[in-house]
C-alpha cells in the first residue's frame, strides 16, 4: 500500500488503517494469539495476523468510503437527533396499510407449508411478540425502565405448572388466571418502586426478577427447584393431543379419526397464540389512543409537567406496570405449554435483556417495530445455527450493528397530526 | 421514505426465514449430537463431539449403518431448556436425524426427549444422570451412564463404610444434576444412620465460597460431599484448604472428572486426596485400548464423556444395524432385547432404557493431579 | 467466641472490596454519561484472561520472584484492559452518544455477548486458572477458635484500598480529575468552557476498565480460576453495589461493595446460603425505598 502519488485522502485512510491495525494488534494479540493451556500456553500468531489484516482492510475501506459524498451523508445521519414522537401530515396515509392484512394472510397460510421445527420457531417468535408488546407499554410508552420483566413471564409459566400440579387446572383456566396473577404482581411491585426514578427503578426491577427466579430455584418442595415441573398440553374441548391420552380419555387424533401427528399440538398452540396476539395487538392499539395511553406518553416525556397538570402519576404508572405484566403472564402460559416443561433457567436476567432489546430495537413505543424485532431476534439465532460456535458472537454483533444503524429502533413512533378546523385561529 | 424500504426488507427477511426450508438429499443416515457447544459447560459439548466424530469415522470406515454413511449433526443447547427444545425440533424436522446422542444437562435432556419421543426418534444420553430422564415412560430414551440414585448410593455407602464419616456436610450447586445427586447421597446417608450436619446450595458461576467454608468449619464436619461440576468444586476445595481445614475429606461426583479440576483448584496440591464417584474409567478397559491410543495420537486425551459419546454412537449404529431398519422405534426395541459391544465393554439396557449394570466406583486424586480408581469395595 | 463470626466478616470484606473495585467502573460511566455499561462485567472477565496470559508469559521468560510477577502482570493487564475499554467505547457507544438513553444499553448487551464468545472461541471453552503465587496464611488464635487469613487475601485488601486511594487522588486533585468532575456535573457547560468532553468520556471508560483490570488480577490471584462466563454474575453484583452506594459516587461504590459482600457472607454464614442473593437484593430494594438515591448518592433534583 504505497501512498506516494495518491491524493491526500488516501493517505489519511492509510494512517487510519495502520492505527487500527496497531490497536487491534494490542487488543487481539494476547487473547487470540496466546492460548492458555493449563498453566502454560500455545502461540497462535497466524490467527492474530488474519484478524489484524481484516481490521486494517476494513478500516481502510471504511475510511475511504466515509470520504465519498455518500459516506459523508451517512456520517451526518449520526448527528441528527430529534426526540419524541414524529408527527405526520394530517392526511398522511401509511403505505403500510396493506401490511397487516398481508401478515394475517401469511400467518394463516404458512402452517400448511411449515414443518414442526419452523412452526416451533414461529411460536417462539410470537411469544416474544407478546413479551415485547407488554414491555413496550412499560418501557416504550410509560418510559419506566424495567429490567426484571422476566419475573412476570415466570409467574405465568409457573402459574400453569403449579396450577396443574396442585389444583388440577388446565391450560384454558390458567390462561386468564395467569394474566391476572402476573398483573397483580406487577401492581404490587409497582407500589413501592414508584418513588424511584429512572435507573434506580431499573435495578430494583432487576432485583425483583432475580428474587423470583431464586425462589423458584430454591423452593424445592413446592416448585421442583432446578428440576422444573412438567406442564400439561393444552386440550381441545377436553381432548388431548398426545399419542396416548394421559388420563384415560380419547386423544384428539382418535376422536377425529386422524393419524397421529405430533405437529397438531404445536399447530393448536400456534392458532390460539396467534389469536391472542391479534387480540393483544388490538387492545394495545386502542389503549394508545385512549386517555390512559396518552397519559403514559406524556409522563414519559415530562413527569413534572404532567403532575402539575393534575395527572395522577401513581395511577398512570401502576396501570402501565399492571397491563405490561399481565401480557407477560399470558406469554408465560404459552411458553410453558409449548415447552411442556418449565424450570428456572428459562427466566434469567439475560431473558429480560433480550426482551428489552426487542423493544428498543423495534423502536420504543412502536407496535409494528416490536413485532418485527421480536421475529428478528428469535429467528436470527436459529438462522445462525449454521455458524455453530460463532452463533452467539454474530448475534451480539447483530445487536450492536443494528443499534448503531438505527439508534431509534427499526420503526420510529409516529402519529398522524390534526388540522385545526377552518376559521379557528391557529 | 426510506423507512418503508426497511420495513419491507425486514418483512422479507422474516418471511424468507420462516419459509426458507431446504430439503436436502437423504443418502446418509444422520445422527444428532446435542449438548452445550457454547456457554459455561461447553467443554463437555466438545468431549461429546470429539467422541462421536471418532466413532462415526470408525464405523463409516467399516461400512456404515445398513450400508449408509453416518453423518453427524451438531446441535447446541447451551444447557438451556428453551434452546434444547428448539434444537430437538430442528434435528427431528429439519435434519431428519435417525438417532440422537445427547443432551448433557438433565434439564435439557428432559424436555428434548419429549420431542424425540413424539417423533419416534431414538435418543441416548452419554451424561444425563437424573432419574427423571428415563422415568417418564418414554420408549426410545436410553442412557449410556448410570443414574444419580445409583451414584448417590455408592457415594453414601463409601462415606459410611470406608471413610467412617460421622459429621458430613452435603453441598450442591442448585442445579438439576448436582442437587439430584446431593439429595440421593443425603438419602443414602440418612438411611445408613448418618444425618448430614449441613445441607446447602452454592450458586453456579460464583467463585467465592468462603462463607460456606467457614460454616462447614463451624459445623465441625469431617467430610464434605459436593454434588456439582468442577467449576465450583475446584474453588470450593481450595478455599476449604486455605481456611485451614486440611483434614476434612472432600468427595464429589462424575461432574468433576476432567483434568480442569486441577486448574480450577489452583494447583495439584489442592486436589490431593479428593474422592469422587464415576463409572469405571473406560480408558482402563481392554476394549478401549486401541481407540484411546488413536485419540492420544491425534493429541487429544479422551477424558470425561468422550468415550461415553463414542460408545453412544456405536450403540445407535448397532441398534439400527441389528434392527435392519432406519426407524427409531425398531432400533429401540432391538436395543432392549440385545447386548451391544461398545468401547466401554458389553452393555445391556432394561425396559426403561437404563443400563442394567451400573458400575460406579470411587476414585481418588493424587498429589500430581491425576485420578486413580480405588480398590473396589465389598 | 471461636472466631467464626470474625472469619465471616473478613470473608465478606475481601469479597466486598472486589465488588467495589468493579462497581467503580459502573458508577463512573453512569455518572458521566448516564448509561449502565452492561459490558463492564465482561471487561473484568477479559482482564482475568489477560492476567493469566501475562503470568504464563512471565513464567516462560523465567521470572519467578513474586513482586516482579505481580508488577508485570498488573501493568500489562491494566494497560491492555484500558485499551479494551477505549475501543469498546469508540466502537459501540460513541456513535450512539446523541441518541436515546436506552440505545447504548442494548449495544452494551451486544458487546457483552461478543466479548463472552470472543473469549470462548479464542481461548477454548474450558476453565482457566493461574497457579498459586502467594502460598501460606496468617493464623490468629481467638479464644477457643482461630481466624485464618491467606496472604493473598491480605494482599487483595491492601491492593484494593491502594487502588481506591490512587483513584480518589486522581479524581480530586489532578487536572484530569477536575475535567471528569466538570463533565459529570454539566457536560454542555464543560464543553463550552473548553473541555474536550468526548475525550473525557474516553478517559472515564479507560479508568473504569483499569479498575476492573485491577480487580481481575486480584480475583484471579485469590480464586485461581475463571472462565469466559465469569463476568456475568460478578457484573450484576457489582452493579448492585454501585446502586446501593449511590450511583455516580466513588466512595459509594466501595461502600456498597463492602456492604453487599459482608451481608452476603453473614447471611449465608448465619442463616442459609441458598437465599443469600434473595437477601442481598431485598436489602437493596429496602434501602432504595427509604433512600432512593442510594447511600452516598446525591438526591436527584428534578429540574424544570
Amino acid at each position: 500500500m504505497s501512498a506516494a502519488n495518491k491524493p491526500i485522502d488516501i493517505k489519511k485512510s492509510v494512517i487510519d488503517a495502520v492505527l487500527a491495525g496497531l490497536i487491534s494488534l494490542i487488543v487481539f494479540g494476547p487473547i487470540v494469539g496466546v492460548v492458555l493451556d493449563g498453566y502454560s500456553f500455545n502461540l497462535q500468531p497466524a490467527r492474530v495476523g488474519w484478524l489484524v489484516a481484516i481490521v486494517m482492510v476494513g478500516r481502510f475501506a471504511m475510511s475511504l468510503f466515509m470520504q465519498t459524498p455518500k459516506g459523508l451523508k451517512i456520517l451526518h445521519g449520526f448527528e441528527s437527533t430529534g426526540s419524541g414522537v414524529h408527527v405526520l401530515a394530517p392526511d398522511y396515509k401509511s403505505r403500510l396499510r396493506w401490511i397487516i392484512p398481508a401478515l394475517i394472510v401469511i400467518a394463516i397460510v404458512f402452517p400448511f407449508f411449515a414443518n414442526k421445527y419452523i412452526l416451533t420457531v414461529v411460536i417462539l417468535g410470537l411469544i416474544y411478540v407478546l413479551l415485547g408488546l407488554g414491555l413496550n407499554i412499560v418501557v416504550g410508552l410509560a418510559g419506566l425502565l424495567d429490567l426484571g420483566y422476566v419475573a412476570f413471564y415466570a409467574i405465568g409459566a409457573y402459574g400453569l405448572a403449579l396450577g396443574y400440579q396442585y389444583l388440577g387446572l388446565g391450560f384454558w383456566t390458567v390462561l386468564p388466571l395467569s394474566a391476572l396473577a402476573a398483573g397483580l404482581a406487577g401492581c404490587l411491585l409497582g407500589f413501592p418502586v414508584l418513588r424511584m426514578h429512572g435507573d434506580y427503578l431499573a435495578i430494583v426491577t432487576l432485583g425483583f426478577g432475580e428474587i423470583i427466579r431464586l425462589v423458584l430455584n430454591n423452593w424445592l418442595s413446592f416448585t421442583g427447584g432446578p428440576n422444573g415441573m412438567p406442564v400439561p398440553s393444552p386440550t381441545f374441548f377436553g381432548l388431548e393431543f398426545g399419542r396416548r391420552a394421559k388420563e384415560g380419555g380419547v386423544p384428539f387424533h382418535e376422536f377425529f379419526g386422524l393419524e397421529y401427528n405430533p405437529n397438531i399440538k404445536f399447530l393448536f398452540i400456534y392458532i390460539v397464540l396467534f389469536l391472542v396476539v391479534l387480540l393483544v395487538l388490538y387492545i394495545k392499539h386502542r389503549l394508545t389512543r385512549m386517555p390512559v395511553g396518552r397519559a403514559w406518553e406524556a409522563l414519559r416525556e415530562d413527569e413534572i409537567a404532567c403532575r402539575s397538570m393534575g395527572l395522577n402519576h401513581v395511577l398512570v404508572k401502576l396501570s402501565a406496570f399492571t397491563i405490561g405484566a399481565s401480557t407477560a403472564g399470558l406469554a408465560g402460559v404459552f411458553f410453558a405449554s409449548y415447552q411442556g416443561f418449565v424450570n428456572p433457567s428459562s427466566f434469567t436476567f439475560f431473558e429480560s435483556a433480550l426482551i428489552l432489546a426487542i423493544v428498543v430495537l423495534g423502536g420504543m413505543g412502536s407496535t409494528v417495530g416490536v413485532v418485527i424485532a421480536a421475529f428478528v431476534l428469535t429467528v436470527a439465532p436459529e438462522l445462525l445455527r449454521t455458524f455453530s460456535e460463532y452463533r452467539v458472537l454474530l448475534f451480539g454483533v447483530l445487536m450492536v450493528v443494528m443499534m448503531i444503524w438505527r439508534p431509534r429502533g427499526l420503526i420510529r413512533i409516529s402519529r398522524t397530526g390534526v388540522t385545526p378546523r377552518k376559521g379557528v385561529a391557529p | 421514505m426510506s423507512q418503508t424500504f426497511y420495513k419491507k426488507g425486514f418483512l422479507a427477511l422474516a418471511v424468507s426465514a420462516a419459509l426458507g426450508v431446504s430439503a436436502f438429499a437423504q443418502a446418509d443416515i444422520k445422527f444428532g449430537v446435542a449438548g452445550p457447544m457454547t456457554g459455561a459447560n461447553a467443554s463437555f459439548g466438545e468431549q461429546y463431539m470429539r467422541g462421536a466424530q471418532a466413532a462415526a469415522d470408525e464405523i463409516n470406515a467399516k461400512g456404515g449403518v445398513n450400508g449408509e454413511k453416518i453423518v453427524l449433526v451438531k446441535g447446541d443447547d447451551a444447557c438451556e431448556p428453551k434452546q434444547a427444545v428448539a434444537v430437538a425440533n430442528r434435528m427431528v424436522d429439519q435434519d431428519k436425524v435417525a438417532g440422537v446422542v445427547g443432551h448433557f444437562c438433565s434439564s435439557s435432556t428432559i424436555p428434548a426427549s419429549e420431542v424425540y419421543s413424539d417423533a419416534g426418534v431414538i435418543a441416548i444420553t452419554p451424561g444425563s444422570t437424573n432419574p427423571a430422564v428415563t422415568e417418564r415412560g418414554l420408549s426410545a430414551m436410553f442412557r449410556m451412564c448410570g443414574r444419580d440414585d445409583q451414584q448417590g448410593i455408592v457415594a453414601g455407602d463409601y462415606i459410611v463404610d470406608v471413610l467412617k464419616g460421622k459429621k458430613v456436610a452435603v453441598l450442591h450447586d442448585k442445579d438439576t444434576y448436582g442437587q439430584g445427586l446431593a439429595d440421593a447421597t443425603k438419602a443414602q446417608l440418612t438411611k445408613r444412620g448418618v444425618t448430614p450436619v449441613l445441607y446447602e446450595g452454592l450458586t453456579r458461576g460464583e467463585k467465592d465460597f468462603s462463607a460456606v467454608v467457614t460454616k462447614i468449619r463451624a459445623a465441625g464436619a469431617d467430610i464434605v460431599y459436593f454434588g456439582g461440576l468442577h467449576p465450583e468444586a475446584g474453588p470450593l476445595v481450595r478455599q476449604l484448604r486455605e481456611q485451614g481445614l486440611k483434614d476434612v475429606k472432600f468427595m464429589s461426583d462424575d461432574g468433576i472428572v476432567t483434568d480442569e479440576l486441577v486448574t480450577t483448584a489452583g494447583g495439584p496440591q489442592y486436589v490431593d486426596g479428593v474422592y469422587m464417584t464415576f463409572g469405571a474409567d473406560p480408558r482402563m478397559l481392554p476394549e478401549s485400548k486401541a481407540v484411546v491410543e488413536q485419540f492420544r495420537k491425534s493429541g487429544y486425551e479422551p477424558e470425561g464423556y468422550t468415550l461415553y459419546a463414542y460408545a453412544s454412537v456405536q450403540t445407535l449404529a448397532a441398534a439400527f444395524n441389528g434392527a435392519k431398519s432406519d426407524k427409531g422405534e425398531d432400533a429401540a426395541k432391538w436395543l432392549k432385547a440385545n447386548a451391544v459391544k461398545t468401547v466401554m465393554g458389553e452393555k445391556t439396557w432394561d425396559a426403561k432404557g437404563d443400563l442394567k449394570v451400573s458400575d460406579y466406583v470411587v476414585y481418588q486424586w493424587d498429589k500430581d493431579g491425576k485420578y486413580h480408581q480405588l480398590e473396589k469395595q465389598k | 467466641m471461636d472466631g467464626i463470626f470474625l472469619q465471616q466478616l473478613i470473608n465478606g470484606l475481601t469479597l466486598g472490596s472486589v465488588y467495589g473495585l468493579i462497581a467503580i467502573g459502573y458508577t463512573m460511566v453512569y455518572g458521566i454519561i448516564g448509561m449502565i455499561n452492561f459490558a463492564h462485567g465482561e471487561v473484568y472477565m477479559i482482564s482475568a484472561y489477560l492476567a493469566a496470559i501475562s503470568l504464563a508469559l512471565l513464567a516462560y521468560f523465567g521470572i519467578e520472584s513474586f513482586p516482579l510477577l505481580i508488577l508485570g502482570t498488573l501493568v500489562f493487564t491494566v494497560v491492555v484492559t484500558g485499551i479494551y475499554g477505549w475501543v469498546i467505547e469508540r466502537v459501540a457507544y460513541k456513535p450512539l452518544r446523541n441518541s436515546t438513553r436506552l440505545a447504548p444499553l442494548i449495544s452494551a448487551i451486544g458487546i457483552s455477548l461478543i466479548l463472552q464468545n470472543y473469549a470462548q472461541i479464542s481461548q477454548g471453552a474450558k476453565q482457566q486458572g493461574v497457579p498459586t503465587l502467594l502460598a501460606g496464611a496468617l493464623k490468629v488464635d481467638i479464644g477457643t477458635g482461630f481466624v485464618q487469613l491467606t496472604y493473598t487475601k491480605i494482599f487483595i485488601l491492601i491492593a484494593a484500598f491502594a487502588g481506591m486511594a490512587v483513584l480518589t487522588y486522581i479524581i480530586k486533585y489532578t487536572k484530569l480529575g477536575r475535567m471528569c468532575r466538570a463533565t459529570q456535573q454539566d457536560r454542555k457547560m464543560a464543553s463550552i468552557l473548553g473541555i474536550n468532553t468526548d475525550r473525557v468520556i474516553s478517559y472515564v471508560f479507560i479508568i473504569g476498565a483499569a479498575m476492573a483490570a485491577l480487580a481481575g488480577v486480584l480475583i484471579t490471584m485469590n480464586y485461581g480460576t475463571f472462565d469466559f462466563y465469569a463476568g456475568f454474575v460478578i457484573g450484576i453484583k457489582a452493579f448492585t453495589a454501585a446502586v446501593l452506594g449511590g450511583i455516580g459516587s466513588l466512595p459509594g461504590a466501595m461502600l456498597g461493595g463492602i456492604i453487599l459482600g459482608i451481608s452476603e457472607s453473614l447471611f449465608s454464614g448465619l442463616i442459609n446460603s441458598d437465599y443469600k442473593d434473595v437477601f442481598s437484593f431485598s436489602l437493596l430494594v429496602l434501602i432504595l425505598i427509604f433512600r432512593p438515591q442510594g447511600l452516598l448518592g446525591r438526591p436527584l433534583v428534578a429540574k424544570v
